[in-house]
């Protein structure tokens, strides 16, 4: 069940490429939260209560409801257009990302393990190349927000894979990193969009020789 | 020890923030400055043993940490001259002290870090403190370089994060139940060779954003750019130490297994395109601080080729680190100075040095003699060590490309130094000698002493700890 | 045995435009004409003579017969049930593929022939969209053959075996591209509205702009045929083969009911897509195709 919620996400990284909305790209965040906590709480069976239920309520509450709704209001506050646009268009995006996804398959099988941490690994990488392509495409300086938390997501889909034997420390520095992305980016984002109008990526473009 | 110090570290850095007078701050940082001698001192008399189950005083942590306590005596000393003829805004001057006191003690942490987790989570601190520094100066060229060092860097250690993971999975199938790194690396050896590799790589580009190397390094030398000089000298030097460090420990647990020919021919690679980047951007920069960056860059590539060719070069490149955090702490103090006296970083501008400020120009050329490897520069021994072994693990091609690209870069650094020293053009023949403190150059008359000294005559304790350092990759 | 199949696919296929009209109307809070409109329509057309234009050949002549009959031809490689289809044999759905793809070929030509620049910007488009369909009807039924070690379309059905929440993935995974497949190949939304005159955006209607008369209502009756084929192979993927025949003939007639429902649904909810987004939204769903192809693999372990 853990690898059917796998693949679910997967189709969510496909229907990133697809979307051109902002909101979409929120709600698909909020979507993968929803299956990370689901394959949190299916596969780590082995882990005191205690920590078990703080990765979960961590999971839900913060990937799956708080960040959405702190980007959300992020969104409405600047303004943001509805639509994002890309420098590459959208056919190419999702050639790329079933390229990704592929690649990611194709790595895994190289690994020759039959158990589930190589599957893990498969949808990881997908996610990680998933995400950093969207920060080379995008020019928005919240697309690149929403990049980095795909990223997030990857590697916090990763960790899960040997949540099992090393359950706090690694969902420690998950949070961790999940802090600085929101708060710190949050903050800057404020502070961009204050000073540069439009928050386009060209603007800050002149530290240049 | 570490618990205390870093507790030491909080409560002083909240001191210096809330109470904005002059003696609460000097008082602050002072006992700051005595704690983290007093940790040094305690690593080296402790050496190798655990300390509070996540940190470890070994060779490498005390080496870099005692680079660190003699380079934040300098920085503070110049950050308080370089703040002083700023203008009177006590919040902007309280956070930059208390963001230089939380970036020693994680840099201290770090280094110091036994496990895998500890270890990234300190080098994630440092990033922060380093935004709230860069951003000192408010502009948007600060903004930009802030925002750009932020985001990339996050990226860069969330792909070290997964590099950890990966080395976790393949830990946890040899029955390893901790992330330590002497845990690890007593059980590399039977460990999948992929997931090495891959870890491998991963690291590499993860640190690479901060030790300014091949894939990340456009926000390193961003950063160095826009920060004011005391806090360009301090990150230009330790904050690299520390990207130098994850990947050595990575290498560390690599050379246990059958991936380390791969893994030296990817060090090898990311060296020599740090160098031949750094050469060709060099030759058309502008602005002061921006070619000391890539000067950096440079010296990260020779110290990864070194670490990659082998054999005396493992002990090469750690002394070149060492060498080279002093070498460019002190052009950097020295260029603070300068932008004193021209009010501009930009090359074009500045000229006749020799007779603005004749002590300063001495430190420059010797500086300009250290950074360049120059004998008797101390760096000249470690480099020489290193083309020694590059020659005898045969890789001739890489050498002599090598040697090539350093003649460029001694070139361009000699040509933009001696404009600043010696041009006699019109905006700056008519500048009045300023008087300027005659302490201010004592730092890096000292600086260019130890380096000096300890390329021709290292004291025998140096040695021993690099040699204990460099132990486990034989 | 085999030909109740093919008749049940038949009457389904009267009934499902009446079906779908209905839905629409109700869902828009209109009374809707009777289910059997769709069939006094197609047998007002019938008894109608056809009008040829004088630029036309041969061509116009015989395209739609020829499509007619590739459609019908189709529908005998259907398996119903435990029951084959009244034509098969092994690898058939690649048959069954291309027969289709020759039907479609005479109407594209026959759309051309007629001269009519407008014709044949409807011809390109459809082209264009049956050739990114393609490869997710492939993808799909060779995964599925990869899945069951067998080509034809009966065996390919009779020998999934449900067994774990992964096949539920790809049977569900399946269901859907079949769905929008269906959608695709009859021109409806989001991908064509059949409803819509505008000129620059008619794709299927611009095309048979210039039939009439017998011509046409072999045209409407084949869509209808179309609808019932892909409903009976989305039954196929539900039906459980081990229960009895009437249970499995409630089942197909619930489930083309369902989809004609659905189909209905869907087209009173959605918007029509913009022209430039219609081969964005095929290619998704060949990445879709994709990864049903990857998790067929990842239960069969075989690496191509």
């Amino acid at each position: 069940m853990a690898f059917t919620l796998i693949i679910l996400l997967e189709l969510t990284l496909l229907y990133l490429a697809f979307t051109e909305r902002v909101k979409r790209f929120i709600f698909i965040l909020m979507v993968q939260g929803l299956l990370l906590f689901g394959i949190a709480y299916l596969h780590l069976k082995q882990v005191n209560t205690l920590e078990f239920t703080f990765i979960v309520t961590e999971t839900i509450l913060i990937k799956g409801l708080l960040v959405p709704i702190f980007l959300n209001r992020l969104r409405k506050k600047n303004n943001l257009e509805r639509l994002a646009h890309s420098k590459l268009p959208s056919f190419v995006s999702i050639l790329a990302i079933s390229a990704a996804i592929a690649f990611g398959f194709l790595l895994s099988e190289k690994i020759h393990d039959n158990d589930l941490q190589s599957k893990f690994f498969s949808a990881s990488i997908a996610a990680i190349i998933t995400g950093i392509y969207f920060v080379i495409i995008h020019r928005n300086i919240f697309t690149h927000v929403i990049g980095y938390l795909i990223i997030q997501n990857g590697v916090f889909l990763l960790s899960l894979a040997v949540g099992n034997e090393f359950p706090l420390i690694v969902n420690t520095a998950i949070l961790l990193d999940i802090f600085v992305g929101v708060l710190v980016l949050g903050i800057f984002v404020n502070r961009v969009g204050e000073r540069f109008e439009e928050m386009h990526i060209d603007e800050l473009a002149q530290l240049k020789d | 020890m570490l618990v205390a110090y870093l507790l030491l570290a909080v409560v002083t850095s909240g001191a210096v923030y809330c109470f904005r007078n002059r003696t609460a701050t000097l008082l602050s940082i002072s006992l700051f400055l005595v704690g983290q001698t007093v940790l040094t001192v305690y690593a080296f008399c402790h050496l190798n043993e655990r300390d509070c189950t996540y940190f470890t005083f070994d060779s490498l942590g005390v080496i870099l940490s005692s680079v660190l306590t003699i380079l934040s005596f300098a920085t503070f000393y110049h950050s308080y001259l370089y703040l002083g003829r700023q203008s009177d805004n006590k919040r902007n001057k309280s956070i930059y002290y208390a963001a230089l006191i939380m970036l020693s003690a994680s840099l201290n942490g770090a280094y110091f870090a036994e496990h895998l987790g500890t270890l990234w989570s300190f080098i994630e601190a440092t990033t922060l403190c380093v935004a709230v520094l860069i951003y000192h100066d408010r502009t948007n060229h600060a903004l930009e370089a802030t925002w750009k060092y932020v985001f990339i860097c996050s990226i860069g250690l969330a792909v070290a994060l997964v590099a950890i993971l990966c080395i976790s999975i393949a830990s946890s199938k040899e029955g390893v139940s901790d992330l330590n790194l002497s845990t690890i690396i007593a059980h590399a050896q039977g460990m999948d060779t992929i997931w090495i590799k891959i870890t491998f790589i991963l690291a590499m580009a993860g640190f690479s954003a901060k030790m300014g190397l091949f894939p990340l390094y456009a926000v390193c030398v961003d950063a160095h750019t826009v920060a004011p000089a005391p806090i360009s000298a301090f990150i230009s030097t330790t904050l690299m130490n520390v990207g130098f460090l994850g990947i050595y420990r990575m290498y560390c647990i690599v050379a246990q297994t059958d991936a380390l020919p791969w893994a030296n021919k990817v060090l090898m690679i990311a060296g020599i395109f740090s160098m031949s980047l750094a050469a060709v951007q060099l030759l058309k920069v502008k602005h002061f601080k921006r070619m000391f960056a890539f000067s950096s860059m440079e010296h990260m590539g020779i110290v990864v080729l070194a670490l990659s060719a082998g054999g005396i070069g493992y002990y090469a490149a750690i002394f070149h680190i060492v060498l080279h955090s002093f070498a460019k702490a002190g052009l950097f103090y020295q260029i603070g100075q300068v932008c004193s006296v021209y009010h501009s970083y930009v090359i074009k501008e500045t000229g006749n040095y020799m007779k603005l400020n004749p002590l300063g120009s001495i430190v420059v050329i010797l500086t300009f003699i250290s950074v360049t490897a120059i004998p008797p520069s101390g760096l000249f021994i470690s480099e020489f060590m290193m083309f020694k072994s590059l020659f005898a693990g045969r890789h001739y091609f890489v050498a002599i490309v090598a040697l090539f690209l350093l003649t460029i870069i001694l070139y361009v650094i000699g040509k933009r130094l001696m404009h600043l020293l010696y041009y006699k053009g019109e905006g700056v023949a008519t500048l009045e000698p300023v008087k300027l403190n005659n302490y201010e150059t004592f730092s890096q008359f000292v600086l260019l002493g130890l380096i000096f000294y300890l390329g021709a005559n290292p004291p025998v304790f140096l040695t021993d700890l690099i040699t204990g350092a460099t132990a486990i990759l034989k | 045995m085999n030909v109740l199949g093919f008749v049940l696919a038949i009457i389904s296929s009267l009934l499902i435009p009446g079906i779908i009209t209905i839905t629409k109307a109700k869902m828009s809070g209109k009374k809707g004409p009777g289910v059997f409109q769709p069939l006094f329509d197609i047998a007002r057309l019938i008894r109608k003579g056809n009008v040829y234009s004088t630029t036309t050949s041969v061509i116009f002549q015989i395209g739609p017969i020829i499509y007619f009959a590739s459609v019908v031809v189709a529908l005998l490689f259907v398996p119903f049930g435990q029951y084959k289809g009244l034509l098969s044999f092994d690898a058939d759905f690649v048959f069954f593929a291309y027969l289709l793809g020759i039907g479609k070929f005479m109407m594209i030509i026959s759309a051309m022939d007629t001269g009519s620049g407008f014709e044949g910007m409807g011809a390109n488009r459809e082209a264009l969209y049956s050739m990114l369909v393609e490869p997710i009807f492939f993808i799909l039924m060779g995964s599925l053959a990869l899945l069951t070690h067998y080509s034809s379309f009966y065996d390919l059905f009779v020998h999934i075996h449900y067994d774990s929440y992964l096949t539920y993935l790809i049977a569900a995974l399946g269901v859907y591209l079949l769905l929008q497949i269906a959608m695709v190949e009859n021109s409806r939304l989001p991908i064509d509205d059949p409803k819509t005159h505008l000129e620059l955006t008619m794709i299927h209607e611009v095309m048979v702009l210039d039939n009439s008369g017998f011509d046409m209502g072999l045209i409407n009756l084949a869509t209808g045929l179309k609808f019932a084929l892909y409903g009976g192979l989305i039954a196929n993927f539900i039906f459980p083969v081990e229960w009895s025949l009437y249970a499995q003939i409630v089942v197909f007639i619930m489930v083309n009911l369902l989809f004609a429902v659905a189909v209905g649904l869907m087209e009173s909810f959605r918007a029509r897509n913009k022209l430039a987004k219609n081969p964005k939204w095929i290619l998704m769903l060949s990445s879709i195709s994709l990864i049903v192809f990857l998790c067929v693999i990842e239960i069969t372990q075989k690496l191509l």
